[in-house]
């Protein structure tokens, strides 16, 4: 594995010349997923370890300024790719104003080929939309939303320190249908201490009353040198249960797939025909622009990855400098685990054996016999003609499985 | 490189050696913690022996783990060069040893190659247990004692009340104990003045056939047996064929020099001196501590008495996490013996941890530096199984086994009488605290012998006690009961029948002969529910139930589960994550690596230890 590093790349480049990628890269044929990150929420909430911040409103015109530069330099140098999906996450992209996101997708369209049938994602978080920010949504070409609605009981809003109230989540569902969206995903946060397993019915129940055509349930997790980390740290916060977790898990599995929901991914449920297709470009290693502060991009040659201070950021942007602050270049051992760690996420397609062989040259039964045949006969992976998938006991302990294949 | 800086004096080629009338040889002897180290590096700094920009605290403890831990494990000679206040030169070799009792070994051996050893007690502590002990060795040994007061600076010091003790001990005038800070360096001229006045030099004759005492060695890839030596006989000279004299092995010297402290090659040594010898010998067999260094062309009649090897105490499995290292364990644990005389070890099989070794130790102490230098010194990752004593069997065919692990225990129908060791237990304690010394002895089915008062603060009481009872956390209670006051010593006294049963633990329902432990039939049963609820908190959840049984023979006496892994799932993965989720995971997987695999279960080394953790709580 080889880490690169900004410092190591401006030797070599001549000062003051445009530099917007410090090493070449591979094009993408079958067109990119692209990941626009929109570093600001209104209030930072307890749990969470995004790049993301409060209280940077004055920068916000500015950053929409230097992503949009961004956007139009980056679509220069690659020569207007194609791209197939557009994911506009955060933070919280509708903290931004109509003239701010208007720009943005001018910029897209402009540097970019987006596929007319293109998927494109806005997050949206229920305590910052009204109708008018979604209508905006709708006419810039905005086909599906992603609503942050995490609980449907108020103290568990209160817990996770949420802006949004449940009521909020109802009339943000019915603000988006109204304008127009008919493909309108709903998250979902479980396993949080003391929830009661009924406190996780009603939550999802209600979800499923608001009729999204996705649903994700994310554990909580008590991600490092959050508010959350600290509390469970000083006493103040119980660990979550994981046994608890994960009998809350198989309610969700139970009632979401009575619901008719498909479970396609370890965390996601989507009515057939739904599934998010920006994220099942990640699963499935395939290519993958990002950008705007702290995002992740991948050329399946290399990962590499953005400045993460919105206002660095900003002014390497705006200084014609690079905004690429390290890259791995995949060993071909490298991506062949991480496809088998991201495509076996995938509960249902699994991973493709014709397709990883294509790519790799080699049936992955094959290149990992001795790990197939140990997690086959401890009954976590099934092999099929053409897949390799988890079997649903090991949904839970998938960790398992993946570190098999590192 | 700074200019000022003479570049070091590497080699040191030397025509005639030095006269034996003027060199000095002793040792620096204590209880663990009198500052002996401390003491050492002010004779260094007043000899100029070491560069003042390269002092450091003590300086002799070079291993990282002497450093990390504050404690001297292995001695170290050094050879300074001073000038008395008569003007005269002289050569003064020095060996800093280690206080702690479980390296008592290193002192004895050190002791061979010294005519005289500086006692340091400390001031506010008084005799302590291996003050004594090592006081005893150094008598045997016939050396001229100097005896010290350190740490005279504290505000808890007692110099008077010290010295007197100990010249009541020595049997000498108050006045000829020395007070000194080592710390601050007050009076420690007095101790090199006493050094060169009162030790006498070395008796060697010159002129016959060599005869050079190995007390210590160590292996270099490119040297080969190094040896530490102390030149008793004629000379040490290069180009001579050598020969060890117990072995045979001849070889010709690769490198001969003195420890300055790093060593440094002088290519002879005289009569009376100590340095090393690079032998060149591949085979750390055939060289070995004890052994006496002579000439092949004109070899001595007779080798110098050699060191009488101290039997270990404790013994437990040492496995390779990875079986392929197995190899490379016992390569390790050959070189490792060469720098620790005192560890012993034989080839074992478990039947859960495949191929291994039994290794004896002289303490728990001992077999921790051991663990840790294995790991530190050859990269290995080992697994150690629960210590245990050797117990002696006597069978109903009337044969007597001695056995150094439970596994090795015989059918029970096969045994008449399992015997264990006894010592006998002797305890350094101020007054106050005799109740509860008694009290911890007590508990442990000690058997009270005798209380002698030193003088009116301080008691030493005398027990018989088992081995084993005294092994695990007996030391850490002594000084927790006595607020660090009391010392202890022990040696061996016999063999005793005693009331023991073997202990299985079974894992997912198969006995892990590893895990067995001897115990006493009375404790059997609260052994049993320690150790399971132990194993249940260590063992990590695996994907399926684990029932973990304690048995006597075929009666389970307590039983728990461990309950299947529920869930261990990152919930997200998305483009931004991969590759610190990936790093995770590599993560978790070395993690594993350090589980060892015992049928379908994974058992980590604290699984192992549990049985040292009984006592606690
Ligand atoms: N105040 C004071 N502290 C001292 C003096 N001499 C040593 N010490 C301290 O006592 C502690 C032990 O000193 P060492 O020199 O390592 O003792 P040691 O006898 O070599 O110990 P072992 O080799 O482990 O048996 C250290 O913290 C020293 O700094 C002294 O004269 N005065
Ligand atoms: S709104 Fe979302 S992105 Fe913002 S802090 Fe909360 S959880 Fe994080
Ligand atoms: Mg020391």
């Amino acid at each position: 594995m080889k880490v690169g590093g900004q410092v190591d790349s401006v030797k070599v480049i001549p000062v003051k010349v445009p530099q917007v990628f410090p090493f070449p890269v591979q094009p993408a044929p079958q067109g990119w997923g692209l990941y626009l990150h929109i570093p600001f929420c209104e209030r930072k909430c307890p749990y969470c370890d995004f790049n993301t911040y409060a209280g940077l409103e004055e920068m916000y015109e500015r950053y929409v300024s230097a992503l949009v530069k961004e956007i139009r330099r980056v679509g220069d140098v690659l020569g207007r790719p194609v791209v197939r999906t557009i994911f506009l996450g955060g933070g919280t992209p509708t903290v931004l104003s109509p003239q701010g996101l208007e720009a943005l997708f001018r910029a897209l369209n402009d540097a970019f080929a987006v596929q007319p049938n293109a998927e494109i994602t806005c997050e949206a978080n229920p305590g910052t939309v009204d109708r008018s920010r979604f209508q905006v949504l709708h006419e810039l070409g905005v086909n599906r939303l992603s609503l942050g609605a995490q609980s449907f009981v108020s103290e568990e809003l209160r817990f996770l320190g949420r802006i949004h109230d449940v009521r909020d989540i109802q009339q943000a569902v019915d603000a988006a249908r109204s304008v127009g969206f008919e493909n309108v995903n709903l998250d979902l946060i479980y396993g949080l201490p003391g929830q009661s397993p009924h406190a996780w019915r009603v939550s999802l129940q209600r979800a499923l009353a608001c009729q999204p055509t996705h649903i994700s349930c994310y554990a909580l997790t008590v991600e490092e040198k959050t508010s959350l980390a600290r509390w469970v740290a000083n006493g103040r916060v119980p660990p979550p249960d994981e046994d608890l977790q994960a009998e809350l898990y198989m309610m969700a599995q139970d009632i979401l797939e009575e619901a008719g929901y498909v479970h396609y991914e370890i965390s996601n449920w989507a009515r057939p025909g739904r599934m998010c297709q920006h994220n099942l470009i990640y699963w499935r290693n395939e290519p993958f622009l990002g950008l705007g502060a702290g995002a992740h991009a991948c050329d399946l040659r290399r990962r590499w990855w953005l400045e993460r201070a919105p206002h660095i950021y900003i002014r390497r942007v705006i200084g014609d400098e690079t905004t690429v602050v390290g890259w791995e270049e995949l060993s071909s051992q490298t991506a062949m685990a991480e496809t088998m760690m991201l495509g076996l996420r995938l509960l249902q397609e699994g991973v493709s054996r014709s397709r990883f062989a294509k790519q790799f040259g080699v049936d992955p039964v094959v290149y990992y016999r001795s790990v197939v045949a140990r997690l086959q006969a401890w009954g976590l992976l099934e092999v099929l003609p053409d897949r390799l998938r988890l079997t649903p006991r090991a949904y839970t302990v998938a960790n398992r499985v993946f570190v098999e294949f590192l | 490189m700074n200019e000022d800086v003479l570049p070091v004096e590497t080699t040191e080629t030397r025509t005639s050696t030095f006269p034996q009338e003027r060199i000095r040889n002793f040792c620096i002897i204590a209880h663990v913690d009198h500052g002996k180290s401390t003491l050492a590096d002010r004779l260094l700094e007043l000899t100029g022996t070491v560069d003042p920009r390269e002092m450091q605290e003590q300086v002799l403890d070079s291993m990282d783990l002497e450093r990390e831990r504050g404690v001297t494990i292995k001695a170290s000679p050094v050879r300074m060069i001073y000038r008395a206040p008569d003007g005269q030169t002289y050569e003064l070799n020095l060996i800093d040893t280690p206080g702690h009792v479980d390296f008592t070994y290193e002192v004895s051996r050190a002791l061979a190659a010294c005519e005289g050893a500086i006692l340091v007690v400390d001031a506010s502590q008084g005799i302590e247990a291996q003050t004594l002990a090592n006081l005893f060795m150094a008598l045997e040994q016939d050396l001229e004692i100097i005896p010290v007061v350190n740490k005279i600076d504290l505000p808890a010091a007692r110099p008077d009340e010290v010295a007197a003790e100990v010249a009541a001990l020595l049997g000498v005038d108050e006045a000829e104990v020395i007070r000194i800070s080592a710390k601050e360096g007050t009076n420690v001229e007095q101790v090199l003045a006493a050094v060169v006045e009162r030790i006498p030099p070395p008796s060697g004759n010159p002129a016959g056939p060599l005869r050079a005492l190995i007390f210590d060695s160590q292996y270099d890839p490119y040297k080969g047996v190094v040896a530490s030596v102390r030149v008793v006989d004629g000379v040490l000279r290069m180009g001579a064929l050598l020969r060890m004299m117990s072995t045979g092995a001849d070889f010709e010297p690769v490198e001969i020099g003195i420890f300055a402290p790093d060593m440094r090659s002088t290519g002879v040594l005289g009569p009376g001196e100590v340095g090393y010898v690079a032998t060149g010998l591949k085979s750390v067999r055939d060289a070995r501590v004890g052994d006496t260094i002579t000439e092949a062309a004109h070899p001595a009649p007779a080798p110098l008495p050699g060191y009488k090897r101290l039997k270990p105490m404790v013994f437990a499995g040492i496995y390779p996490v990875e079986s392929d290292d197995y190899n490379a364990l016992r390569d390790a644990l050959e070189k490792l013996q060469l720098n620790d005389a005192a560890l012993t070890f034989e080839p074992e099989t478990s039947q859960a941890l495949g191929f291994g070794f039994r290794a004896g130790f002289l303490g728990m102490f001992h077999m921790e530096i051991v663990q840790e230098r294995l790991e530190r010194e050859y990269g290995l990752d080992v697994l150690f199984t629960a210590p245990s004593v050797a117990y002696k069997v006597r069978t109903t065919t009337g044969e007597e086994l001695t056995i150094h692990s439970p596994a090795q225990l015989p059918e029970p129908t096969r045994i008449e009488a399992i015997l264990e060791p006894w010592v006998r237990l002797e305890i350094y304690t101020p007054v106050e605290y005799i109740g509860p010394m008694m009290d911890l002895v007590m508990k442990r089915r000690g058997i009270f012998k005798r209380q002698d008062y030193i003088d009116q603060r301080r008691v030493l009481l005398v027990y018989e006690i088992p081995l084993s009872e005294i092994l695990v956390d007996f030391y850490n209670e002594l000084k927790a009961r006595s607020r660090g006051y009391a010392s202890m010593d022990y040696e061996f006294l016999e063999y005793r029948p005693g009331d023991l049963v073997k202990l299985d633990i079974l894992v997912a329902g198969q006995p892990v002969d590893a895990l067995s432990v001897i115990v006493h039939r009375d404790d059997a049963y609260r052994k049993g529910q320690k150790l399971v609820s132990r194993m249940k908190d260590v063992i990590p959840r695996q994907l399926f139930d684990v029932a973990i049984q304690a048995a006597i023979g075929k009666k389970v006496i307590s039983r728990a589960t461990v309950k299947a892994l529920r869930k261990d799932v990152l919930a997200k993965c998305y483009g931004g994550d991969v590759t610190r989720k990936r790093k995770l995971l590599e993560k978790q997987k070395r993690g594993k690596k350090r589980l060892k695999m015992v049928g379908h279960v994974e058992i980590p080394q604290e699984a192992f230890m549990s049985v040292l953790k009984l006592e606690e709580e």
